[in-house]
């Protein structure tokens, strides 16, 4: 869409029957944040959600966190509810969506177009109901209302949504059963910790060329950041982890099952959802914030220096970072495993077992 | 990471449109949006690009244009 590839072009060479090389480039904008400098809170706060729209909600979030510790300010408990509860929404929709969209489109069917319809609007919905005026993402806190009756008709939707999800994915588990693959793109898993790499505030930091938010990694090794990551120590996932390793069954089901307990969550949430005023006006002040939210793909991390009351750099760190590095779990689950006759198809399976947030082109060497 | 770039519609045929941003024109289906949209409306594609994903409004497609166009026009792309 960009005079620029902004998306993934993975080339497969295959050698001897198996995949011998995965090259993955990369047109992604991860340099784009450094435009927000010199711009106040509460433009970042438009910003952000509308230019990571598919995101959004985590964006505009883990952008308020940030320049609200780099302005020390603190957030209303209520606040704090509530935007867990929207970060909740946007996962249960964004897994839903890509089991209904995308799981489909796999088994080369069309994509089940009334239950992905009602998805994205549930985000507006979630939005509308806690804050009236449109301020979810200000700086502070915005003016929280919430609307029982809204939010009531939001967890139905929800409801719907995760079931029609559940659903819907069998047909894609059933044949990764039946083909033998539910093991298949197996590599070391280095889970990320739930709170980053060790090193992160620091690295960040340091990152004055924006090499690291491009291509980061944790003492050389890339680590996985998503739905595997974080339900890894689930009883399910654990036991399918000790028959098929960091496989596609454990991921697809690990989608699953983070979709169903962020739906359990939010349904605890809203019962605890109350009013609170928004924020004062942010201080006109310096310091450094780190923001780090488990969004629907993984390990979301902000980072923002403030000025005066504005950003003085701004740096954001996107989970596909992680799991699409040339190193990552995408390239290391796909070398050295047998082509077969069809290693395209097998590659959009492990990249859709890992949801990259951006096209992923996926070609052979020489047949593209 | 997911940049979301706003393209105005400039033809619609059968559920598909031909979408246009930056000079760069593709097409995309409509079949997954909830709106309906018409030639001139501004939508953002989902990962893929194969299906519009959202309608957005005029105002904010313009903003989101500005600031990307910035992003490209700074070499940061």
């Amino acid at each position: 869409m960009l005079p620029v590839d902004t998306g993934l072009s993975v080339t497969l060479s295959p050698r001897d029957g198996r995949i011998a090389d995965v090259d993955i480039r990369s047109g992604r904008l991860v340099q784009a944040s450094r435009l927000l400098v010199g711009k106040p809170p509460a433009q970042v706060g438009t910003i952000l959600p509308s230019l990571y729209s598919l995101c959004g909600t985590a964006q505009g979030l883990a952008g308020a966190e940030a320049m609200e510790q780099a302005l020390g300010l603190g957030l209303a408990p209520a606040q704090r509810t509530a935007r867990r509860f929207l970060l909740l929404v946007e996962t249960i929709t964004e897994h839903a969506a890509a089991i209904l969209r995308d799981w489909a489109l796999l088994l080369g069917g069309p994509p089940d177009a009334a239950a992905v319809k009602p998805l994205r609007p549930l985000l507006a919905t979630a939005r509308r109901a806690l804050y009236p005026q449109g301020d979810w993402a200000r700086v502070g806190g915005g003016g929280l209302l919430p609307d029982v009756e809204a939010l009531a008709g939001l967890m139905r939707g929800l409801s719907q949504a995760s079931e029609r999800g559940r659903i819907a994915a069998t047909p894609l588990l059933d044949r990764v059963e039946a083909k033998g693959l539910g093991g298949f793109g197996v590599a070391p898993f280095r889970p990320m910790p739930e709170n980053g790499p060790a090193d992160l505030a620091e690295r960040l930091a340091k990152d004055e060329d924006g090499a690291y938010v491009a291509c980061p990694d944790y003492r050389g090794e890339s680590l996985e950041t998503g739905p595997l990551a974080r339900r890894r120590d689930h009883a399910l996932i654990a036991g399918l982890m000790a028959r098929h390793g960091a496989g596609l069954m454990p991921r697809f089901m690990a989608r699953l099952l983070d979709m169903a307990a962020a739906l359990r969550e939010a349904e605890e949430l809203v019962q605890d959802l109350t009013e609170a005023p928004s924020g004062t006006e942010p201080p006109l002040t310096d310091g450094v914030g780190l923001s780090r939210i488990e969004a629907a793909r993984g390990l979301l991390v902000h980072r923002v220096e403030m000025e005066k009351g504005v950003v003085r750099r701004y740096q954001i760190l996107a989970p596909t970072e992680w799991n699409f590095h040339p190193k990552g779990a995408f390239a290391k689950g796909l070398t050295g495993v047998a082509a077969g006759s069809d290693p395209v198809f097998l590659a959009r399976l492990l990249a859709a077992a890992l949801d990259p947030c951006v096209t992923c082109d996926i070609t052979v060497a020489g047949h593209a | 990471m997911c940049m979301a770039v706003p393209s105005r519609i400039i033809a619609i045929d059968n559920g598909v449109a031909t979408v246009e941003a930056f000079g760069a024109t593709r097409t995309t289906s409509l079949m997954l949006l909830d709106e309906e949209v018409a030639v001139g409306d501004f939508v953002i594609l989902g990962a893929g690009g194969n299906f519009a994903s959202e309608k957005v409004s005029a105002e904010q497609a313009a903003e989101s244009l500005a600031y990307l166009a910035e992003v490209l026009d700074s070499g940061l792309a």
